[in-house]
């Protein structure tokens, strides 16, 4: 055809990408002076929160990294889109029947024009 | 011009859907349904009924067919609409099972109320 | 010839069920999967043949020959299987196996079990009949059969109030859409005075009318409705969440394309392929299809419960379908439609297992734990961690991570959209986008810091655990020779699908 994929490639090129990785995170132990053994540096940063940090009065959400957290950005950045997405879906059997009628209605006019 | 039946048909289709669209008693919408699916049977039956020679025709029975000396309806839409019936019915059933669950849970017939599924 | 059984064996299975369900509460589980795993050999042996041969195969209910005596038309129900019949009903009885599997230690816990059982097996008759026929009437009893098993599938525990609602829901608008398709192909039978859907295809290619054309509309109204797709969405949503985890499986692995866009596609291509312009046809496909992308695989993103996320995914992935046989359709002839055809039909079959797997894991999460909540999830992957690899496999082929099965077909769709027109491509690509978005919430909400609630979570039995693992070596196995199975299976399905009038010369012979 066109185009040209072979999956095999994909996985000696992870396979290649894994072992630089490893490379990387040893050479930056050896050089780190022990940084990243005891203290700040052996911590994860998730959305660049502080999973040790504690807020007073919200100690129960003390270290939940979950699915709440990522992705916010994206959800901020086009909220209105996905109000406006919530508000049609009403739960209302007739608004669901209208949609029906409509998608029908729309087919058989486009049909019926340039069919 | 358009045969009556076919209005009618189509008249039973429309008002089938606007209880669907209007109405919020559950039993209505079940009823709604079988009208929506008779005015398809009355119109699938309608398309097997033909005159022929100025005769009445008859029920498609083969046995009496010498005798009785005169047209036959298409029996191929009467069978269609058994079987379509035969559906409308396991529907309907269903559906009333359903409805009567859902008073059990929502302790109301009025459809509006079950909307706590959404976004 | 096989066929018959095809559909004998799992009718017989079915209303066999109550009986052997008298044997002992034990007897019903190895009824079900016994007859399951015989309707996945037969469909094998089916779909071996065809493939082999490269024919179509015909069958007449009652007689040798569906021609009438002394008459040039044909008057008899008949099946004809094509390579992407044989195919699709393949992939039924094959999901069907293991969600039978999965359920067997999954339902345990239920009552009523053999009407379950029953219930399963009817939608499978439903499904599998769907892909074999040849006769619009036929086709219509088939859909109905597969709709109301799933109807009372999704309310079958009826002791929650989200089954029930979602029930009713799905029900009524599905009973509309249903009498739509009815009424459809009653006006095709008024207007031709025919069902059979392969000599409909000759009388409406020599004289394509007004009814035709409306009847084409009312048919796709209703299955676009079937599959899913954006603004009819909205029953998908509420309905695959309610039902149990096994049926979720089969509603959204199988029912939405057989009863949707398979469906879909082989009355635009068989039956209108020749008498409607298709490009219109193809074009009015490809809107719905890139609303259903965008809206689909966004509102996947913001949901807190794992399967509706799973369900909105769902109807991203039927964008992607719905995407490639508008393609296929609206440059019908061509190479890019071929190859957009053969996308949209790997993807069908790899949607399939990818959803099922993760609607499997999803259960298994409900079943240790007792909720699906995803804010209460946190961490599960170091007490689960064979179900947590499972969905993160299952998560990497729905996104299209190469080297799963997803990437191949996602990969053919992409190619063919952009060749035929770069907006399209683009749209494929924002919903993929979204659809990653969502998956790596899931997937840091499993392996995150774990939270109070699993903590005495354990790993499920190994009937729940088995059907995963088979399905996991599935999607690995077909991710690995994406060419192969492209090249053999999925672009001669295609050109079966294309080719109308040898659908109409296998069952007319020469005319």
């Amino acid at each position: 055809m066109f185009g040209y994929w072979d999956a095999l490639y994909f996985v000696y090129v992870f396979g290649i990408g894994l072992l630089i990785s490893y490379v990387i995170y040893k050479w930056a132990e050896r050089t780190s002076t022990g940084t990243r053994r005891t203290g700040d540096g052996t911590k994860i940063f998730l959305s660049g929160e502080d999973q040790d940090r504690v807020i007073p009065q919200f100690e129960h959400f003390r270290g939940y990294v979950t699915g709440r957290h990522v992705m916010w950005g994206l959800i901020r950045g086009i909220n209105r889109m996905f109000i406006a997405f919530r508000r049609e879906h009403t739960g209302l059997l007739s608004d669901y029947v209208s949609y029906l009628l409509v998608t029908t209605a729309i087919i058989v006019g486009a049909l019926i024009v340039w069919g | 011009m358009i045969p009556f039946q076919f209005i009618t048909a189509f008249l039973l289709m429309t008002m089938g859907i606007y209880a669907l669209l209007y109405k919020r008693n559950l039993i209505k919408l079940v009823l709604a349904l079988d009208i929506i699916d008779s005015g398809i049977h009355l119109l699938l039956i309608s398309f097997g009924y033909r005159i022929e020679a100025g005769q009445i025709p008859t029920a498609p029975i083969y046995t009496g067919y010498e005798t009785v000396k005169s047209a036959m309806v298409a029996p191929l839409p009467q069978a269609l609409t058994l079987t379509s019936i035969v559906i409308g019915v396991c529907v309907l059933s269903l559906a009333m099972a359903l409805t009567i669950n859902a008073y059990r849970h929502y302790g109301s017939l009025d459809v509006n109320k079950l909307r706590r599924l959404r976004g | 010839m096989m066929l018959p059984y095809l559909i004998i064996i799992p009718l017989f299975g079915a209303f066999a069920t109550p009986i052997v369900g008298l044997a002992g509460r034990k007897a019903r589980e190895p009824w079900a999967i016994f007859i399951t795993a015989l309707t996945l050999g037969v469909a094998a042996e089916l779909f071996y043949t065809v493939w082999k041969s490269g024919e179509i195969l015909v069958y007449t209910l009652g007689a040798k020959s569906p021609l009438g005596q002394g008459v040039g038309f044909p008057i008899r129900i008949v099946w004809e299987v094509d390579l992407l019949g044989a195919l699709f009903a393949l992939m039924v009885t094959f999901i069907a196996f293991v969600a039978v599997l999965y359920s067997s230690e999954y339902m345990k816990h239920d009552t009523g079990l053999e009407k379950y059982y029953t219930l399963v097996l009817v939608l499978e008759v439903g499904m599998l009949g769907i892909a074999i026929t040849g006769d619009l009437f036929n086709f219509y009893v088939f859909l109905e059969i597969m709709s109301i098993a799933s109807y009372a599938l999704v309310a079958f525990r009826n002791d929650t109030w989200e089954g029930i609602e979602a029930g009713i829901k799905y029900m009524f608008t599905g009973s509309l859409a249903s009498s739509f398709i009815l009424l459809g192909i009653v006006l095709l039978y008024g207007q031709y005075g025919t069902l059979t859907m392969a000599y409909l295809a000759k009388m409406i290619a020599e004289n394509p009318t007004f009814t035709a054309k409306v009847a084409l509309g009312l048919l796709a109204g209703g299955l676009l409705f079937k599959s899913g797709a954006v603004p009819v969405h909205m029953w998908l949503a509420d309905a695959h969440p309610a039902a149990p985890s096994s049926i979720s499986a089969m509603l959204s692995g199988l029912v939405i394309k057989i009863g949707g866009t398979y469906a879909l596609a082989r009355l635009a291509f068989s039956v209108f392929g020749m008498g409607v312009s298709t490009k219109t046809v193809g074009w009015i496909i490809i809107l719905f299809a890139c609303a259903t992308l965008i809206v689909g695989n966004a509102m996947a993103i913001i949901q807190t419960d794992m399967k509706r996320l799973f369900a909105f995914s769902s109807v991203g992935q039927i964008g992607y379908i719905l995407l490639g046989i508008g393609i296929g359709l609206a440059a019908y002839g061509s190479d890019v439609g071929n190859v957009a055809l053969a996308g949209a039909i790997y993807h069908t079959v790899n949607h399939a297992i990818m959803k099922a797997l993760l609607f499997l894991v999803a259960g298994a999460v409900i079943h240790q734990l007792g909720t699906k909540n995803l804010n209460e999830l946190s961490g599960i992957a170091r007490k689960m961690p064979v179900t947590s690899f499972a969905f993160l496999v299952g998560a990497a082929a729905i996104i299209g991570l190469p080297p799963l099965n997803g990437f191949a077909s996602k990969w053919l769709i992409y190619e063919s959209s952009a060749l035929f027109n770069p907006f399209l491509a683009a749209i494929a690509i924002i919903g993929t986008a979204f659809c990653t978005a969502a998956y790596i919430r899931v997937l840091f909400t499993f392996f995150g810091r774990p939270s109070e609630r699993v903590m005495n979570a354990t790993e499920p039995g190994k009937a729940m655990l088995v059907p995963m693992l088979i399905l996991v070596l599935a999607i690995i196995v077909m991710g690995l020779f994406p060419w192969v199975i492209s090249e053999k299976v999925m672009i001669p399905a295609a050109k079966t699908l294309e080719n109308a009038g040898a659908y109409v010369t296998a069952l007319l012979g020469g005319a």
